[in-house]
């Protein structure tokens, strides 16, 4: 069988062996999101829209509408943090043992991938049990684009920064992104000009425009979202490619040009 | 060098973590203060403006404090058995740890209440002070529980989490009625009138210092009672 393979399905595994994890994964949006949206006021709230329309409605259907993308992007970017965390070191040593970078990292994003995917059926699916968004596939495109975007970052700021600061990255920026600043909640309704560099604004307006539109404008923030995901994708396999990595020692150990191979970060030699 | 220190050295090994312990409750608290107000009346709450921006310092305090409780506890099984074995005794080995994170969730309630001050013209400093000392602590007392029982760093913070959310979401200022459960409830009341400049009776001062020293307690039982059956 493909060892790419082979190696995805034990990283399923591996996840699949960890109950408490699946439980807070779907325990966790169900509970956050649901209380969240019932004890919103039904406030009266007028809000700008991508389109440059503005619709009167109210604080609970806007909470309803952004809860999920906020829960999403923390959980994600969580599940980005420690996949990687703990994929690191094993990872390496399948590359030690023969695996090229991109066979041992290709299961890692898969799981990754498919957390983020979880998280954001499980979230979708709980947000549609009190609020319904106009439009159902851009609304659950965007809530899987945030919670790609954050994942990637998760993973990013946990080779960068450790768990610890990984995890307040993480969870603040979700939360002063997605909650504050994309959020039509507060201020004026829409985000500040400068709120357009964060990686929320892109899913947060595609997400908005979903929610409260009978037709879809948010074109341009649709493709922001996808240009932030593809340059996170990027970013995660050209960084984590180097830390997993070996790098070819090309010093010729004899006159016949034989070439070694080390670990570019480690000390372990390759095996014979 | 004591165990203590060695400890709190051990979590600033990672690249800016010291720097985000006082960067993250900074920018929370400038910037999450304009609009707490606007979703404490939203949730059905009752904040003033200033009252919402003295709770943003102890909710940045208390999340930093628990997650680094956590990580204490949860990620220094292996070398605090060792340690117990070696004669260090699981008693002192938890006191150092519940220290360390101490030490380390001062920095994060300092930073935060240093920006709530900057930020917001606070009639009881003293007050707003101890109450966001008091939600670090509590919740490094959280953070340590959850450590103590559940070592998988995505597991616990996710757990970590969920408590703070549970908290904000049924604390004093965001529900109607604060919850019962709510364990930052005593802080949450002290700190909230002290942003709107009334200053708390010694009956809340005592309940609070009670909150804390028994959260304390469950902590120290908690990390002593794992690391001796791990040892």
């Amino acid at each position: 069988m493909n060892r790419v393979v082979v190696a995805t399905r034990l990283g399923f595994r591996e996840q699949a062996r960890r109950p408490l994890l699946l439980l807070l994964l779907v325990g966790l949006p169900f509970f956050f999101i649901t209380r969240a949206i019932a004890q919103t006021e039904q406030l009266p709230r007028s809000i700008g829209l991508p389109g440059g329309g503005e619709v009167l409605t109210n604080m609970r259907d806007i909470h309803g509408a952004d809860m999920a993308a906020i829960t999403v992007a923390f959980l994600a970017g969580l599940i980005g943090v420690f996949v990687m965390q703990s994929a690191r070191q094993a990872d390496r040593r399948l590359v030690v043992a023969g695996f090229r970078p991109r066979e041992a990292l290709a299961p890692r994003l898969l799981v990754l991938g498919a957390g983020a995917v979880l998280v954001v059926a499980v979230s979708v699916a709980v947000t549609g049990t009190s609020f319904a968004p106009n439009l159902w596939a851009p609304f659950i495109l965007g809530n899987l684009l945030a919670g790609l975007i954050y994942a990637m970052l998760g993973a990013l700021a946990g080779a960068a920064l450790g768990k610890l600061g990984a995890t307040y990255v993480v969870l603040f920026g979700a939360m002063l992104d997605l909650g504050i600043v994309q959020n039509p909640m507060f201020g004026t309704g829409e985000p500040p000009a400068w709120g357009a560099v964060l990686p929320g604004y892109g899913p947060g307006r595609v997400i908005l425009d979903a929610a409260f539109s009978d037709h879809f404008h948010a074109w341009g923030a649709l493709a922001i979202s996808i240009g932030w995901t593809l340059g996170l994708a990027v970013a995660v396999l050209v960084l984590l490619e180097r830390l997993v990595g070996v790098e070819l020692d090309r010093t010729p150990r004899s006159r016949g040009g034989d070439t070694r191979t080390r670990a570019s970060r480690g000390r372990t030699p390759r095996p014979r | 060098m004591t165990r203590t220190a060695a400890f709190a050295r051990e979590q600033l090994r990672a690249p800016f973590t010291l720097a985000l312990l006082v960067a993250v409750p900074v920018v929370f608290v400038t910037v999450s203060a304009g609009v707490l107000a606007d979703f404490a009346v939203a949730l059905g709450g009752s904040l003033a403006a200033d009252a919402a921006s003295t709770l943003s310092a102890g909710w940045a305090a208390a999340f930093i404090a628990g997650t680094l409780g956590f990580f204490q506890a949860a990620s220094s099984r292996g070398a605090d058995r060792r340690l117990a074995l070696a004669g260090a005794g699981s008693t002192r080995v938890a006191l150092s740890r519940v220290s360390a994170s101490l030490a380390l969730a001062v920095v994060a309630a300092g930073a935060g209440f240093a920006a709530l001050v900057l930020r917001t013209d606070v009639a009881h400093p003293w007050h707003a002070a101890a109450a966001v000392l008091a939600f670090a602590v509590i919740y490094v007392a959280v953070g340590i529980v959850i450590g103590s029982l559940i070592a998988s760093p995505l597991e616990g913070s996710l757990a970590v989490a969920f408590v703070f959310l549970l908290d904000v979401f049924s604390g004093p200022g965001m529900a109607e009625q604060a919850a019962p459960y709510s364990v930052s409830r005593k802080p949450a009341d002290i700190l909230i009138a002290a942003g709107l400049g009334q200053g708390s009776p010694g009956e809340e001062w005592l309940k609070l210092a009670a909150v804390v020293a028994a959260a304390l307690a469950v902590s120290l039982a908690a990390f002593a009672w794992t690391a001796r059956s791990r040892a």
